[in-house]
């Protein structure tokens, strides 16, 4: 299957345009908000920007039903093992925006308690300049995304996560047979010595009566 | 009373000395047996009343040009609302081989985790503190970060989330609920979690 879904042909570059279009268009963002780009995200969010005009019309607060983890902020070590948490909890397809100058390489702390950048963190897709960035630019960020999305391959991704659980299940089945042979092995040679075992007895018992 | 009684007072009654180099010049400098008198005679005293702590600051002296004797200070500000515009800083002088100065958090309040916070980024130790732990710094943190010898650049990595439920229990166990039941996997060791931050 693997190899056949490689192949573009019709219906699989028609799937992905559909899907692509479908998640490029619906990109629901995580707000994981530390600082000042936190305030800049809400004026990118309400009226005079609008965010929602190119999809990410709901601003979710809760990791399992966004698409972007968008940090904007800075992260402090006694952070970082909750934002991992939350990469960790969201649902694939995942993308992650740093924004600001902060969330992209720790800004002006350069200092015991601040992460300099995020991606010692976590995997990042887009990072956003500014301190704090304008709307303007994390509009840009958002159409970055979206570009990227766009020349991802749904089909593919599917093709190799299905080689990875076939891959996996092939090992485990193998496993599983060495362990099924190991314990018919284990109990022939218990029975082996059971018989052999009884046989004994027999002949002792047949030499006794003999006597 | 005028800050020069307040401060003739504090001269007389508990041994305070007047900061020369204090721009303002509101600053009496204490010995730490005297800390807790202090700062009762200020709060509930006849005339002068400082009802609110303003701010509790840990000073490192390590790198002062000029400067002799004890490492450490700590500093009250006290400002008084009864008195508008009247303000005194007092000083205590910590050496390093006795970290240790009362605790004033049951005369204020918010002298809890003003404590905490000088206790963490100083390692000065206040006795008599209800619950002296790290506040702003992670469990696993080692070393304090604004004394004048670490590195401030030294990054430390956290491994895990701070472990916060003991306390949280308390607090319900106060207030009058009850732990039934714990599940497994927070069932742990108090000790085990908090040892990084009582400990020095």
């Amino acid at each position: 299957m693997g190899n056949e879904a490689e192949k573009p042909s019709i219906i699989t570059s028609s799937l992905d345009f559909l899907v692509n279009w479908g998640r490029t268009n619906s990109l629901w963002p995580f707000p994981y908000g530390t600082a000042c780009c936190a305030i800049e995200f809400m004026s990118t969010e309400v009226g005079r920007y609008d965010l929602s005009r190119i999809g990410s019309e709901y601003v979710r607060f809760t990791p399992r039903q966004s698409d972007v983890l968008l940090v904007s902020g800075t992260i402090t070590y006694k952070q970082a093992p909750i934002l991992k948490r939350i990469y960790e909890q969201m649902a694939e397809p995942r993308w992650v925006i740093a924004m600001g100058a902060c969330a992209c390489s720790g800004g002006f702390y350069d200092c015991y308690c601040t992460v300099p950048g995020i991606d010692h963190i976590i995997p990042v897709d887009v990072y956003i300049g500014g301190c704090p960035s304008r709307p303007e630019a994390f509009f840009d960020a958002m159409f970055d995304l979206q570009k990227k999305i766009k020349d991802e391959s749904y089909m593919k991704q599917r093709a190799e996560q299905v080689k990875d659980q076939l891959e996996m299940i092939k090992a485990k089945t193998a496993e599983a047979k060495a362990n099924a042979k190991a314990f018919a092995q284990e109990k022939v040679t218990d029975i082996k010595d059971f018989v052999v075992e009884k046989e004994q007895n027999i002949v002792k018992k047949a030499q006794f009566w003999k006597e | 009373m005028t800050a020069e009684e307040i401060f003739s007072c504090l001269e007389e009654k508990f041994g305070a000395k007047r900061e020369t180099l204090d721009k303002w010049s509101v600053t009496a400098v204490l010995s730490a047996t005297y800390l807790r008198n202090a700062v009762e005679f200020l709060r509930d005293g006849d005339a002068a009343k400082f009802e609110m702590l303003v701010d509790i600051a840990g000073i490192d002296y390590l790198t002062y040009p000029n400067h002799e004797g004890p490492r450490f200070a700590v500093a009250y500000a006290l400002k008084s609302i009864s008195n508008p515009g009247l303000r005194i800083r007092l000083k205590v002088l910590v050496g390093e081989d006795n970290l240790k100065v009362p605790t004033i958090s049951d005369l204020y309040a918010n002298a809890n985790w003003y404590e905490r916070e000088v206790y963490d980024q100083f390692g000065i130790v206040f006795d008599g503190h209800p619950d002296l732990r790290r506040l702003l710094n992670h469990v696993e943190f080692v070393g304090h970060p604004l004394r004048k010898d670490y590195p401030a650049q030294k990054r430390q990595w956290l491994s895990t989330n701070d472990y916060l439920l003991p306390e949280l229990e308390k607090r319900l166990q106060d207030l009058g609920y009850r732990v039934i039941q714990r599940s497994k996997e927070v069932e742990t060791n108090d000790n085990e979690f908090l040892e990084g931050s009582i400990k020095e």
